[in-house]
């Protein structure tokens, strides 16, 4: 994919990060909403700017990591 | 005495065969770099959250003095220098000249980060809040001032490989500028937003 399609993206992705956290939702939904956003953002860094869409297999370890990482994130910040 | 005959190119980005451990794309070390940092601030970020569950009042009283319009635009600022940083990469071969100069326009968007950062600590001190007026902030101030630390050591590496841009340092420079975006859009929402 295009460089400048993915910066597309991450800036759009950021934006609606904004948008959600303005528009006060609930806790779940903005633990839930946010992490997910910034899960996405991290995976196209990694993919297209880190290149690892070139290395299949650690992508799929990277996505996996980042998934367990985000979900101990939203168990936390829920937990409080 | 006979010339040192070229064993491979390196203004050449790395083909599969040159790549690191089980084809990670570029250099072995800067991956292992990468992973560390990862490592440590995720450690840092799970600490924050789960020192959180002690006080969640008090820590949300404290978050709500950072500014997240801030961060919201430094957010944008780094994902767009991370374009610059990358674009160089694929053009530092054929453009050289057209790759320096993205990359002092990254260093530069670097420059704004910090600046927007600084104003944020500026309105902080300015309001006496300090890393010991609460364990939130002691967090915070931690974290983000590692990572702007990183930003700052991003944009040396950023210029100093735009002074000859051959395709290998630059490709480890970015990697490194990479690295310090995605623990930025990993540390937005722990320490600004949840």
């Amino acid at each position: 994919m295009k460089l400048h399609y993915i910066w597309a993206a991450l800036v759009g992705l950021s934006l609606l990060t904004a948008t959600l956290t303005a528009a006060n939702p609930s806790r779940a939904g903005l633990v839930l909403g946010v992490l997910v956003l910034a899960g996405l953002k991290s995976r196209l860094i990694l993919r297209h700017y880190l290149d690892l869409s070139q290395s299949p297999v650690w992508a799929r370890g990277f996505d996996l990591v980042l998934a367990f990482v985000l979900m101990a994130f939203a168990g936390l910040a829920l937990a409080a | 005495m006979t010339a040192a005959q070229p064993t491979a190119r390196h203004d050449e980005k790395p083909k599969a065969s040159e790549e690191g451990a089980g084809g990670l794309p570029g250099e072995l070390m800067i991956w292992v770099l990468i992973i560390s940092e990862l490592v440590v601030f995720g450690a840092g970020l799970l600490a924050l959250l789960a020192t959180r569950l002690t006080d969640p009042a008090g820590f949300a009283e404290a978050q709500s003095h950072l500014h997240r319009v801030g961060a919201a635009v430094n957010t944008v600022v780094l994902v767009s220098s991370g374009y610059l940083a990358a674009l160089a990469v694929r053009l530092a071969a054929a453009r050289p000249g057209l790759a320096r100069l993205l990359l002092i326009l990254a260093a530069g968007l670097g420059a704004v980060f910090l600046a927007v950062k600084a104003s944020e600590y500026a309105a902080l001190f300015a309001q006496g809040i300090g890393t010991e007026t609460h364990a939130f902030f002691t967090f915070s101030y931690l974290l983000t001032g590692f990572h702007a630390a990183h930003v700052l050591a991003g944009m040396v590496l950023l210029l100093l490989v735009a002074v000859r841009p051959a395709p290998r340092p630059v490709g480890v420079a970015a990697a490194f500028w990479h690295m310090v975006d995605l623990v930025w859009v990993l540390l937005v929402p722990v320490v600004y937003l949840l």
